[in-house]
């Protein structure tokens, strides 16, 4: 109890009371009264996690650079010999020399901008955790605000920012703001991941009942898993390049093997079912659901991944809500009826 | 505290058939019944008046679901359901609640009723589309819930343990003439009705005495003796405890046969209608709690409304529905306890006043919680008379609220005209809500003045602004959201 309790009259002269956003000039001994302005955003730092010693990455680093001296230097020997022999080519070669180094510096600015992104959605989820467990009403608003600006290129999104930017510094709890955001934002980003995720399991599912090699299916699977990670991404509001999209497939490997046993409960009855019904049917049809269900599962991990809020007011998907229509279709029709990749 | 369990078996069956009757009804017409309670002066009709305003008005509510999804179609005053019961006047205390006078409005004396009828959209379950729920919110006083301890004391119990409670020492000199005229008369002696209505009055003058200390929270029943209704000066609402020989039986005949005799007509004809018609039937409820004036009262008022609160809330019959228990006795399965008055402090503070409201109610809380009911707490203003503003003194800046306080507050030597508004720095709760039984909070360390109503702005077309507010949506959404789902 370190201060008394107060009292100030506003219309006493010697109180000085401000519009918001104003600072006072100078105060001569006066009271000045401030309208509370929004507090201040708070910046989250990332946690610093404790490193071994990157010897690979060391080594690696050194080796590319090496290859890269290496590429310079035969370039430089070749533009040098073109311009000693002909030097209408060597100036050619320069040019196509600076346009390669161009590319290459754009390429790699989208790259890291990809990775940042991604590291940016990576840390409000966090932040969005953290604020709800500890009821953090300013950083809740930091990453409410900030959530909002992640989706400002995107119009679908005009009425759900609106009503979010309506709730301005009212008092309203950590918890319920982060809700009424992620309902706000996330619903229909949610429904549209699980027809993404749907949709990719049944052609999975479909090319590998009908493809004539287990090698075709492989090459399939991986190819689909790829894609459908990479549209996830997009979905959620992350830009993956190469890096960003190698860093991302980590992350889902991880989560995929991490939630795989408890994922193999909620929904063993049905696969096993849906498994058992359409290997009756045809032993192709059984791994084609087996192919499906495992890229179901790949989109749901993607999906917890790529989501810049954790799942709190709105429910994750399950196995089932994405990989329901492998068994309606299976179960029900012969082998072959449909097409590889039919559209909606 | 013995549990509360009408007696007889006819009782029994005839509740059990209304149940069934309200069960069936319910299919057909969904209903709610919410009861909105709390002590003396801890803004129960402020509360309902604001919570009806705001659904009928369909203002802007961001965190009930219905109202924020668009699914909330409207909301209209209705019949209430019981006819006997005295409407909730909510048209006249939102016109006191508005200029010119800008007053809050007269306190709850006695129980009232109100049905509002929400339109809405379902969107969950097996039936979509438009329905509507009928909402009952009773509105009654928290002292009457003390008495329904007394449906299972005797008289003789009951006299001995009031007794006692008056002799303590702070309460002593209160109850001296009282104790000087049962010294006088005999228990034994034959009945005669002026010495009778003597003790009645004087106990009565005692209970008032009690409300009107510092504590300012009555936690001796019977509750109605200072919010008589009706009844005032009927022979259920004139007796008083008496001195009794212990084990020594009552002579009939002797004024402690007609003492007992009209105790028990207490309870059969006003207690126990009371919990049959009104209490035993709510589905939700809703405890306020006035926690910013106890604590401006010191560590002595704080004991005495937790020990008011536990009383008051043992008398739930709070617990997770079962099929049969929602056929013949349903029970209340969410129980809010809401500290008021949230708009007297800056946002920074509310986390601790409800730390604080928690550590009074935590007896309830877990006893609700362990019955499988739902309970939370949480810090609300009905009202929100302030807004924050930060001040500048030198060096020092204060977190305060602006507003206007009633006419005849002060703090320091500052005395407020009704008019003019003010800045007010209310103090710092402390950050661990112990503290303020340790005695770490001294007395005058915190001050909360009475603001009046706040000024609502009209629009170019006249329509004024809806009534502003704390966290009355998360209120709502707590006690009905799941039924509008």
């Amino acid at each position: 109890m370190s201060k008394a309790p107060r009292a100030f009259r506003l219309d006493d002269p010697d109180v000085v009371s401000l519009p918001q956003g104003e600072t006072p000039a100078v105060t001569s001994g006066g009271v000045v009264v401030v309208p509370d302005e929004e507090p201040a955003a708070e910046v989250a730092g990332v946690a610093p996690r404790r490193r071994r010693m990157p010897w690979l990455g060391l080594l690696l680093s050194a080796l590319g650079g090496l290859l890269l001296m290496g590429l310079g230097l035969a370039l430089e020997r070749m533009i040098a010999e073109l311009f000693a022999s002909h030097p209408a080519f060597g100036w050619l070669a320069l040019g196509l020399a600076a346009l390669a180094g161009l590319a290459f510096l754009g390429l790699l600015g989208r790259e890291a901008a990809g990775v940042l992104r991604e590291r940016r959605i990576e840390a409000l989820r966090r932040r969005a955790a953290e604020a709800r467990e500890r009821k953090d009403d300013a950083a809740a608003e930091a990453v409410v605000r900030d959530l909002a600006a992640l989706y400002a290129r995107r119009p679908e999104t005009a009425s759900a920012r609106a009503a979010i930017a309506a709730l301005g510094d009212a008092i309203i709890d950590a918890p319920d703001r982060l809700a009424i955001a992620e309902r706000e934002l996330m619903t229909a980003m949610d429904r549209e991941a699980r027809r993404i995720v749907a949709e990719a399991a049944r052609q999975v599912s479909l090319v590998t009942a009908v493809s004539p090699r287990a090698i075709v299916d492989v090459a399939f699977v991986l190819y689909a898993s790829a894609r459908l990670v990479r549209r996830i991404a997009a979905l959620y509001g992350g830009r993956p390049g190469f890096l960003g999209f190698l860093r991302l497939s980590g992350h889902v490997l991880t989560h995929l093997t991490l939630t795989g046993s408890i994922a193999v409960g909620d929904g063993l009855l049905q696969q096993v079912m849906g498994l058992g019904l359409a290997a009756r049917v045809s032993a192709r049809l059984g791994e084609g659901v087996l192919n499906g269900l495992l890229t179901a599962r790949v989109g749901l991990s993607a999906i917890a991944v790529c989501r810049p809020m954790p799942f709190a007011a709105l429910e994750a998907p399950a196995l089932v809500d994405v990989a329901a229509s492998l068994f309606d279709r299976k179960a029900g029709e012969p082998a072959g009826a449909e097409a590889p990749g039919e559209a909606r | 505290m013995p549990r509360v369990r009408p007696p007889s078996f006819l009782d029994d069956t005839v509740d059990a058939l209304k149940s069934l009757a309200d069960y069936a009804a319910n299919a057909v017409r969904p209903t709610v019944r919410l009861g909105v309670t709390g002590l003396a002066r801890s803004g129960k009709t402020v509360f309902t008046t604001a919570l009806v305003h705001h659904l009928v008005n369909t203002t802007p509510m961001p965190v009930f679901r219905v109202s924020v999804e668009g699914r909330l179609r409207r909301a209209r005053l209705a019949d209430q359901p019981d006819d006997t019961v005295p409407r909730f006047p909510y048209e006249e205390h939102m016109a006191s609640l508005a200029e010119p006078g800008r007053r809050w409005p007269e306190s709850t004396r006695r129980i009232a009723e109100l049905r509002v009828e929400i339109d809405y959209e379902r969107a969950a379950g097996w039936r979509r589309g438009p329905a509507t729920l009928a909402l009952d919110i009773v509105d009654y006083p928290g002292e009457w819930l003390l008495d329904l301890a007394l449906i299972e004391t005797s008289y003789s119990e009951w006299s001995r343990d009031t007794l006692a409670g008056s002799h303590k020492p702070d309460r002593a000199p209160l109850a001296a003439a009282w104790h000087a005229h049962l010294a006088a008369l005999g228990a034994n002696e034959p009945a005669e009705e002026p010495a009778i209505a003597r003790a009645s009055e004087l106990f009565k003058q005692y209970l008032a005495a009690l409300r009107a200390g510092p504590e300012a929270v009555a936690t001796t029943p019977p509750g109605r003796f200072l919010m008589p209704g009706d009844l005032d000066g009927s022979p259920a609402l004139t007796f008083s405890p008496l001195v009794l020989a212990p084990d020594a039986p009552i002579v009939p005949g002797s004024v402690a046969a007609q003492m007992e005799r009209r105790f028990e007509a207490y309870k059969a004809q006003v207690v126990r209608p009371f919990f049959r018609e009104h209490f035993a039937r709510l589905d939700r409820q809703i405890v306020l709690v006035d926690v910013l004036s106890a604590l401006d009262a010191g560590p002595a008022a704080l004991a005495e409304l937790e020990t008011a609160l536990d009383r008051v809330l043992a008398a739930f019959r709070a617990g997770r529905n079962t099929l049969a228990s929602s056929l013949f006795a349903p029970r209340i399965d969410k129980v809010l306890f809401a500290a008021t008055k949230a708009d007297h402090l800056h946002r920074r503070d509310h986390a601790r006043l409800e730390a604080i409201l928690r550590l009074l109610v935590e007896r309830a809380l877990r006893r609700t919680k362990g019955a499988g009911a739902a309970a939370e707490t949480m810090a609300l203003a009905s009202v929100r008379a302030t807004r924050e503003v930060g001040v500048r003194d030198g060096a020092q800046t204060f977190a305060a609220i602006a507003g206007t306080p009633e006419a005849g507050e002060r703090i320091g030597n500052q005395c407020f005209d009704g008019d003019s508004e003010a800045a007010i720095f209310p103090g710092e709760l402390p950050d661990d809500p112990q503290a303020i039984f340790s005695g770490a909070v001294e007395a005058g360390s915190l001050r909360f003045p009475r603001f009046r109503p706040p000024r609502r702005i009209a629009d170019a077309g006249g329509r004024l602004a809806a009534l502003p507010h704390i966290r009355l949506d998360r209120a709502l959404e707590f006690l009905i959201g799941d039924r509008l789902a």
